[in-house]
């Protein structure tokens, strides 16, 4: 940084130092002054077609656009305290409203929809147009893939149209026809069903293109949104869980320059699905008399510590790539003592989907997002090896591992059999003690991405009956065995996984932020983009 | 300490309770002589003297457009505003990708009769009635679904007069 030209100017009153070769917009938004901009979008080239960011420059006769002229130095910048710029802006928001119609109401926009926003803000109260005159009507069209096309609220910024041409390198949407009868037109022959083609939804800042699988389903008032990790891949994109009354409804990406930018896969946006599962274990399950019944924690965890205190030899740990890092290394502790065999599988599809115009970003073929994860921490890719070890093993317990395609005689050698689940396979009904696990959704935890970046996930809803985080579950135990203090929330647990393993040394949650931090540079300050 | 019982002598006059009493009925036959005030509801529900008022909150109705459909199109307003969370709504969208409500209910026992529901309504379609007898045989009667609440055919309330809507 240092070495690169830096200018100074102010912007609306603001003093403010910049790199040389910022564009004003960029620059206020560092001066805290949010210009308004349709066509701009940081992940995408600069367009400079909705004239919405129009600012006044001192010297200079005529507005300028924010998005597209470079601060220099000694500018002096008017945006919110100039009356030409805001009666500009207003005249650009009048002649988008001439054909916008007025539908918010029902559309899926409203409440998170920048033209909404921008007209309440600084627009004219009331139109100048006679209540008969007709607005440009064209049906609403199905762009394929997730896309829903609805014309009438276009507003022609082109922001998916550069989306799909210099980021996904696809060439399937363009502006067809001029002036007011242009609209954004699909390749006739194909659709938009780019595996990162919903990106398109979250950049339109109107409600022109929607999520077929979100039309109608919540209104953007109603949401909240938590900062997570999409599980969809090894990635680790970051994305925001937005739930409304206790149920995920939708995956938005969160920006993090270091890893997915501004954009998520469209893979990655379904994983909810599996947040909201009805098929779970509610409550802690022991083995008497030849079935499962449910129990208390107390009784369920006693009965756990029981059987591994009353064994020795070897163990087995079959666990999902898919749990948190604090759960993976609490499990390590509590198998301490045995000859343990750790293993996890991950479910891999053919090649990765990658997002052209980003380099280092990719819908990942392995399909789980803490491999990394579990490799740091000792655990290997040997399901199999592992599945035989058990045959003989003192002690198996699984973490979070479907158990898809494993038989109950394979886990019967051993009789002891621990499940730590969300939901209870028929395998693992031969368990002596089953315990209820939170997802994703319902926990704080961590995930390693395949880049080694530590990334924090946050609770978005609350967990189906009994079920608690696993690093809990797991927490009691080694209390229970004796040979640690139970833990109050996940932090304290990546703090003792940061103590003990060299990888993550000097990591903390808070030092992780909700960036992330790679492994091994745990000491050094991350700074956040 | 005896207790003792003084039997105080009073003048017959002040005693006798047929003064009182003439008195009394005095009044009664003066009034039965004079105009009635009472309505005999429930034979007569409103006099020339004395009706609803046209801002009167009652139990809901769903107002509806030509052809018989609720002119809701769920934008979820109500819901949002409603300070008793007393209406529950699903969107869906018809074959013609028409949004409406696929399910609406009202709780009216949970209602307060705010009125916010018709003031925040972008469409004009759900109103609070001038209406009242709202007697039900069952609690679960007073979860009134889309079809009750269009079926209802009382008139709507005037939240405030629209020749002066700010009541100046």
């Amino acid at each position: 940084m240092a070495d690169q030209e830096r200018v100074t100017l102010a912007i609306d009153g603001m003093e403010i130092t910049v790199p040389k070769g910022t564009t004003i917009l960029e620059a206020a938004k560092q001066a805290g002054v949010l210009i308004p901009h349709y066509c701009y979008h940081p992940g995408l080239p600069v367009a400079g077609v909705c004239r919405m960011c129009l600012v006044e420059i001192e010297g200079v006769p005529k507005l300028q656009i924010g998005c597209a002229t470079p601060a220099a130095e000694g500018q002096t910048v008017r945006v919110n305290e100039s009356e030409q710029a805001k009666h500009a802006r207003q005249g650009v928001l009048e002649f988008l409203l001439i054909n916008h119609p007025l539908d918010c109401p029902i559309c899926d926009q409203a409440g998170e929809c920048e033209l909404q926003n921008y007209v309440f803000q600084e627009g004219r109260a009331r139109t100048r147009y006679s209540p008969t005159y007709p607005k440009r009507f064209n049906p609403v069209e199905d762009f394929g893939g997730d896309v829903l096309y609805v014309p009438n609220r276009c507003i022609l910024c082109t922001r998916c149209v550069r989306f799909m041409d210099h980021v996904a390198g696809e060439h399937v949407l363009n502006v067809s026809e001029r002036g007011d009868r242009a609209y954004i037109g699909i390749h006739p022959q194909r659709q938009l069903d780019h595996p990162w083609a919903g990106n398109v939804v979250d950049l339109c800042p109107v409600g022109s293109l929607l999520s077929k699988d979100f039309l109608h389903k919540a209104r953007a008032w109603e949401l909240d949104h938590t900062p997570s990790v999409c599980t969809g891949c090894s990635q680790g994109c970051n994305v925001n869980l937005d739930t409304r009354a206790h149920s995920v409804v939708r995956v938005r990406p969160r920006p993090n320059a270091e890893v997915n930018k501004y954009f998520m896969c469209d893979h990655g946006r379904q994983t909810y699905r599996a947040m909201n599962r009805g098929d779970r274990i509610e409550a802690p399950l022991v083995a008497e008399g030849g079935a499962l019944v449910a129990a208390d924690w107390d009784h369920t965890l006693a009965r756990a510590a029981q059987i591994l205190k009353g064994s020795s030899g070897t163990a087995v740990a079959l666990v999902s790539p898919s749990a948190s890092t604090e759960a993976l290394y609490l499990l390590k502790a509590v198998l301490d003592g045995f000859t343990m065999t750790a293993a996890f599988r991950v479910e891999r599809a053919d090649g990765e989907q990658p997002l052209a115009g980003i380099a280092g970003l990719s819908l990942r073929s392995e399909r789980a997002p803490n491999v990394a994860g579990a490799t740091l921490l000792g655990y290997e890719e040997s399901f199999d090896r592992a599945l035989e070890a058990a045959r003989q093993a003192a002690v198996v317990v699984v973490l979070d591992e479907d158990l898809d395609g494993v038989t109950s005689d394979m886990l019967k050698g051993s009789g002891n059999l621990i499940y730590l689940g969300r939901a209870l396979p028929d395998v693992a009904r031969s368990a002596r003690v089953v315990l209820p696990v939170t997802n994703v959704a319902e926990e704080d935890g961590s995930f390693v991405n395949r880049d080694g970046r530590v990334q924090r996930y946050l609770q978005a809803k609350s967990g189906p009956g009994m079920a608690r985080p696993a690093w809990w579950i797991l927490s009691e135990l080694l209390a229970e065995l004796g040979r640690g203090e139970p833990l109050g929330s996940a932090a304290e647990a990546f703090e003792i996984l940061a103590a003990k393993e060299r990888a993550f040394d000097g990591m903390s949650y808070g030092s992780l932020g909700l960036k992330g931090v790679r492994v091994g540079n745990g000491t050094a300050a991350e700074v956040t983009a | 300490m005896a207790i003792r019982v003084v039997v105080v002598k009073r003048p017959e006059r002040e005693i006798s309770y047929l003064r009182a009493a003439l008195k009394g009925m005095a009044m009664t036959f003066r009034h039965l002589l004079q105009k009635k005030f009472t309505m005999q509801y429930p034979e007569q529900r409103s006099t020339d003297d004395w009706s609803l008022s046209p801002r009167w909150r009652g139990t809901h109705r769903m107002l509806t457009d030509e052809q018989g459909r609720a002119k809701c199109v769920a934008c979820g307003l109500c819901p949002q505003i409603c300070p008793a969370n007393c209406i529950k709504l699903v969107p869906g969208e018809d074959e013609v990708g028409h949004r409406y409500p696929l399910i609406y209910e009202i709780d009216e026992f949970r209602c307060v009769f705010c009125g916010y529901c018709q003031e925040v309504c972008p469409e004009e379609a759900i109103h609070v009635g001038v209406h009242y007898e709202n007697a039900e045989y069952e609690r679960e009667r007073f979860v009134y679904d889309l079809e009750r609440l269009c079926a209802q055919t009382h008139p709507v309330s005037t939240l405030w007069d629209p020749s002066d809507p700010k009541g100046e």
